[in-house]
């Protein structure tokens, strides 16, 4: 049996129906084909499912599409766009932080949930909340440099906070 | 593969308490950080969840009367990590929260489901059992209050009785404005289970003023009394006999994270380590 | 050439796909009316199949293809044949494919699986290698003998040795002989997993008309093609493989893995996409992982500490399947001396099956692994000696007019360690800052790799130019982040003087439409289809300067190219390459030339194979990339875990083409070396066999709160006299040294030596207590 559901995904209220034992992950994926966030693990450990719920970095994987139900789902894909950059998104390209990209959408997902609970954070802060957040290529330094520097331009920008 | 279950939310603890009872395989649902992936791993899963997240009163953090605190069962660790009444009175448990899984794994988890899963390293479970904390449950039978010391019966295993939901975890006033030194070995520097993990807490008055969890190293988390009074009766010189104590009082095992042997050796090494950085933290104030 | 872009920090190019999430990898790609594909796997580490019963299975609803050994008894491998689609007459790991179902959801496919009825009579399990090669052995592969091979390896029939490389230079006995102080040690490297952040994932589907379609996450889609075609006896022309955006291989995806049996899947079920994509559990212990070494060895000095004699036997444990990881065990055989000259040499480089999860390549292919031993060995001996572990590296290693262990005089293009040592001993003039209650220590290990792959290994590359002035690249490597098409473009933009910005990078190679790539493995790329792009675009030149010859009435030699024109250095006038990449039209309306385009390659030159009694070569591998890196650490010696507080690293790249990018490979790897060194390992119980740490909950890797405080990556640029502007490969030789230099900086602080890698805080503990119990 599904269950109706209303999500705001992005900006954009969707109405769908859903499977009770379906993740958000999985809705996102399947069924809206924001294919932004992975599947790395399927059980919390990896953060490349990482997407905002409310303004907060959750990972989509624990998250079952109908406890989204009434609230709002930022994805990577609801952040920014070709010549309209988030500054995180910015800053990873101008940082050389991204390597083979899969880990990139959860780990900047996860960074702009800090950015909108801590603006100004320290490195021990962003190393610390990008824990959860593996990445096999880059060994983080230029990742860490990346968030910094979008803080930084948030900051200077006022936007530091903004929820998207 | 996550298995097929009905999902039920409740709006009241009564309407849990009902859809509960509506099924014969049901599980309350908070944050599932343990319950989904759980579910995926071991491919069975209850028949019902019954999601208790929309109970308004079970998403308070709020001051009791008598000084205390009550955590709401659906409040998320990093809520609680965060909470102004929290850090300024019951640090240890923020530190506790703040040491549980990662960033984003603390904005779902709650502390209600880390204690109801009853893991012998549940992270806030250690800061729990030293500031006596006390579980409200709701039942078929009425609400009941269990103190955290009889809650824990086995790994996995809670003294909770079937159907029983627990509404809020209070920290009662006596235990305002303790301090603790959390000692956590993992084996790297960011988000892991702990292999070990010592708590020594000390309360801000009474005679018995001295805690010590202990986490990892037994079927359920642990206080360790006998050292608990030595630490009281000779202070920081009590160091190295409280160690010894809890060494011998734990009970650790071999697994992929640790040795037993070894496990029972860090025991003592934080525990002493914990002890000399709260005398330390007391001289630095002048207290 | 006077360096425009090469050189410069340009930013990814495929930068901005990957920020947005619009990258797409291959589980992200929709495909229709998509079949969910679920494997079964042995439970036992060795067993005999009785029987496989597929009949409730393929009844299961929603069940479309079932398959097993039965349908698909062919042999594959890139090297060595060993291995089978399915498993046939027996399993030999815990997680050996018996069988495939293919459904409509993965619910389906999961619960047909568990409806498999496989017979097994379960067989004694060889579970150590060192027993492997022990008489009287379980053997793994009876059949070994009747395997197809490539020429270039030895395995040897009724025993479990699938490879055998043997080394021997001078005369290694009677020089030991001679030897004034001679050390023997013993070192392990456990197995460990790639851990790539996408696990393996591929399609396959077989169109009505017959031609093969996959979809894959893989490094290297024609030879996926090429393995394919071998296993299922198919036309190169019936099969495509193309690959999406890959979330990272580390060698893992090199070869073939999940192909085969996503398409034994598709053929039986014509017309539907078969997506087989495993899980986290199943990418630990059914995936391949790094293989494991027991490495034995002996090391002679004179009196002035100079090696003069120096034996080396490596034992891998291959696993279950040799078919990759054989080549790992050979260019640990010819790299066996690591960055060292030694004149009298013996060498074996030994791979053994047991019934293990299955080894093939890894970053750095076997290198890590015997420095893990080489360069703790060379530390110990300085220390016996009573010498600074620096001087004792600079007396012995490689260097231009030196021999190394295959005979090959090394000339001056070969990369300088000696410098690489020198900057890293520079940085660790610094005085070690002390920490309280910490014991601090240093230490240094070099590392040297050569791509390890077939003698005319190749790279294509086919330069074409757009209506809009547009010069199109098409390469057929992967860039699963290492850069290759960001350094393609800055190759093209540079030779050819045009701007990034009209440079476009075409690079999700399918095999039907992309020019040949053998692998992207080895650190070939950058060197290999960078040469590849340089010729071709010398080639789209010529076809340039041919009609602006007839344009501007000059002869070639006297034109130029300069600013985006052909400019005639007569000075008669110019001509934009704008108004030719079409061919260029006279006012007349007469046209000359036509769109500008062209292909070139690149292979080896003048590779020779190794003697096969002594393995001496005077060109064994194409290139030598050295290097060095320098640990400082602290040590709690009350829980023996180790901090790492700054790594230096140094390698000599021939030419740094592109700075942002290089030192993410410096972090990435030291970081990744850092895991293995410190962490990693995966865990086979000795009496299941089975993988007990099969998940990210148990096997943990680095994370942001794990990396060095400081971490400084430098370059000495000796340029590669057969690379593109001078450079060499640098992906691998990133985490070679870390963990050597890693228990060597443990020695240094606190004076224990640990031989078995990883260093978990319990074996530092451990070995701190018993050194302690000694004095």
């Amino acid at each position: 049996m599904t269950i109706a559901i209303q999500v705001t995904v992005n900006g954009q209220l969707e109405a769908l129906e859903v499977e009770p034992h379906e993740s958000l992950l999985g809705m996102l994926r399947e069924r809206l084909d924001l294919t932004g966030a992975k599947e790395g693990c399927n059980e919390g450990e990896c953060g490349a499912c990482v997407v905002l719920l409310d303004g907060r970095a959750v990972n989509s994987c624990l998250v079952l599409a109908v406890e989204a139900n009434g609230r709002a789902v930022t994805t990577i894909e609801g952040l920014g766009h070709a010549g309209a950059l988030h500054p995180l998104q910015q800053a990873f390209l101008e940082h050389s932080a991204v390597q083979c990209g899969f880990c990139s959408p959860g780990m900047i997902m996860t960074a702009l949930g800090l950015l909108n609970e801590n603006p100004t954070p320290s490195e021990a802060d962003i190393r610390q909340a990008l824990s959860g957040n593996l990445c096999r290529c880059t060994g983080y330094r230029q990742i860490i440099d990346a968030v910094q520097a979008a803080a930084a331009a948030l900051g200077a920008a006022g936007q530091a906070g903004r929820r998207p | 593969m996550l298995r097929r279950f009905e999902y039920t939310q409740a709006r009241s603890v009564e309407e849990a308490l009902a859809l509960w009872q509506g099924s014969p395989d049901s599980r309350y649902l908070a944050g599932g950080t343990d319950l989904i992936p759980r579910a995926r791993a071991t491919g069975r899963a209850p028949a019902r969840l019954v999601d208790v997240k929309a109970v308004p009163e079970l998403d308070q953090v709020r001051a009791l009367p008598d000084g205390g605190l009550s955590i709401g069962a659906a409040a998320s660790v990093a809520r609680v990590a965060t909470a102004p009444e929290v850090r300024q009175r019951f640090p240890v448990l923020a530190t506790c929260c703040q040491a549980l899984g990662s960033y984003p794994l603390r904005q779902r988890a709650t502390v209600a489901g880390n204690i109801c899963n009853a893991s012998p390293c549940a992270d806030t479970a250690a800061a729990l059992l030293d500031l006596d904390a006390v579980v409200v449950a709701s039942g078929p039978r009425g609400v009941r209050r269990v103190s955290i010391h009889e809650l824990f019966v086995g790994p996995g295993q809670t003294s909770l009785e079937r159907g029983e939901l627990v509404t809020a975890i209070e920290l009662p006033a006596a235990s305002a404005g303790a301090r603790g030194q959390l000692g956590r070995l993992t084996r790297r520097q960011g988000v892991d289970i702990a292999t070990v993990a010592v708590l020594v807490t000390v309360l801000p008055a009474g005679s018995l003023r001295h805690r010590v969890a202990l986490l990892s190293v037994s079927p359920t988390p642990m206080r360790v009394a006998e050292a608990e009074n030595l630490l009281d009766q000779k202070g920081p010189d009590g160091a190295a006999e409280a160690a010894a104590i809890a060494r011998a009082a734990c009970r650790p095992i071999d697994d992929v994270r640790g040795s037993a042997s070894y496990r029972r050796d860090m025991v003592g090494v934080l525990l002493e380590r914990a002890v000399h950085a709260l005398a330390a933290e007391r001289g630095g104030r002048g207290a | 050439m006077n360096a425009r872009w090469v050189g410069q920090d340009v930013p990814r190019v495929d930068g901005l796909e990957k920020v947005t999430g619009a990258a797409r990898y291959t589980a992200d790609v929709k495909l229709p009316r998509m079949l969910h594909a679920k494997v079964v796997r042995s439970p036992h580490p060795h067993a005999r199949v009785r029987a496989v019963d597929l009949g409730k299975a393929a009844r299961a609803p929603g069940v479309r293809a079932v398959a097993s050994g039965q349908d698909f008894p062919f042999h594959v491998g890139i090297y060595l044949k060993d291995q089978t689609v399915f498993a046939t007459d027996r399993v030999r790991f815990v997680g050996d494919a018996v069988a495939a179902v293919a459904a409509e959801t993965p619910e389906a496919a999961e619960e047909a699986a568990a409806l498999v009825e496989v017979e097994y009579e379960p067989l004694p399990a060889l579970l150590d290698v060192r027993q492997g090669i022990l008489p009287g052995a379980v053997l793994v592969h009876p059949q070994l003998g009747s395997y197809q091979k490539v020429p270039w390896i030895t395995p040897e029939a009724g025993t479990n040795i699938c490879n055998h490389l043997k080394v021997r230079k001078g005369d290694y006995e009677a020089a030991l002989r001679g030897a004034a102080h001679v050390s023997e040690n013993t070192f392990v490297v456990p197995q460990v997993q790639h851990v790539p952040m996408e696990v393996h994932v591929s399609a396959a589907r077989v169109d009505l008309a017959g031609k093969l379609e996959v979809l894959t996450s893989a490094q290297s889609p024609f030879t996926v093609r090429h393995l394919l075609c071998a296993c299922f006896n198919l036309s190169h022309g019936d099969v495509r493989v193309s690959v999406p955006q890959v979330g990272g291989g580390f060698g893992g995806k090199a070869g073939i893995n999940l192909e085969p049996i996503a398409t034994a899947l598709a053929l039986k079920i014509p017309g539907r996409w078969v997506r087989l994509l495993i899980d986290r559990a199943e990418e630990f212990y059914a995936a391949v992982v790094r293989q494991g070494l027991v490495a034995t060895l002996v090391t002679g000095v004179d009196r002035q500490g100079k090696v003069v004699a120096q034996k080396m036997h490596y034992l891998w444990d291959c696993g279950a399947y040799g078919g990759y990881g054989v080549n790992v065990v050979r260019a640990a055989g010819y790299t066996c001396g690591g960055a060292y000259e030694f004149p009298n040499v013996c060498g074996d480089s030994i791979g053994v099956y047991t019934n293990r999860p299955v080894g093939s390549a890894y970053r750095g292919f076997g290198m890590q692994e015997i420095h893990w031993a080489l360069e703790q060995q060379m530390d110990m001996v300085a220390h016996e000696l009573g010498q600074d572990p620096v001087e004792f590296r600079l007396r012995n290693c490689l260097g231009p007019g030196k021999r190394t262990v295959t005979g090959q005089v090394l000339d001056e293009h070969a990369g300088r360690v000696d410098k690489c040592i020198h900057k890293v001993a520079e940085a660790f003039r610094r005085p070690l800052e002390e920490k309280p209650g910490l014991l601090r220590g240093r230490g240094l290990a070099c590392a040297v790799k050569a791509p390890a792959m077939p003698n005319d290994a190749a790279s294509s590359v086919l330069l074409k130019f757009c209506e809009d002035g547009v010069l199109e690249v098409l390469v057929s490597g992967i860039d699963y982040g290492q850069g290759l098409r960001t350094v393609a473009a800055q190759f093209a933009a540079e030779a050819l003087g045009l701007p990034l910005h009209q440079i476009r990078v075409r690079n999700l190679p399918d095999t039907d439409l992309s020019p040949y790539d053998w692998q992207t493995v080895a650190s070939r790329q950058t060197w290999a289809t960078g040469n590849a792009v340089l010729k071709a675009a010398e080639k789209c030149k010529a076809q340039f300067f041919e009609m602006a010859s007839q344009v501007l009435h000059a002869p070639v030699e006297r034109l130029a190219l300069e600013g985006g024109q052909v400019v005639d250095r007569g000075g008669q006038g110019s001509v934009p390459l704008t108004r030719m990449v079409m061919g260029y039209q006279f006012p007349d309306g007469h046209t000359i030339g036509g769109p500008v385009a062209a292909a070139a390659h690149h292979v080896p030159e003048g590779l020779l194979f190794l003697d096969p009694d002594t393995s001496q070569s005077a060109k064994p591998v194409a290139k030598w990339t050295f290097g060095a890196q320098g640990l400082e650490i602290s040590v709690d010696p009350g829980t023996g875990q180790i901090q790492v507080d700054r790594v230096v690293a140094c390698y000599d790249v021939g030419k740094v083409v592109n700075p942002g990018l290089i030192r993410g490979q410096t972090f990435g790897g030291v970081v990744q070396g850092l895991g293995t060194g410190l962490m990693e390992e995966l865990k086979v119980d000795a009496l299941t066999g089975r993988v007990r740490n099969a998940s990210l909950v148990d096997y943990k890797i680095p994370t942001s709160e794990d990396l060095p405080g400081e971490l400084e990556a430098h370059f000495v640029e000796t340029p590669q006299a057969d690379g593109p502007l001078g450079a060499r490969g640098i992906g691998e030789h990133t985490m070679i040294p870390t963990p050597a230099a890693l228990a060597n900086a443990l020695f240094d602080a606190c004076g224990v030596r640990i031989l078995d890698m990883p260093l978990t805080a319990e074996k530092v503990l451990r070995a701190l207590q018993a050194k302690r119990a000694k004095e």
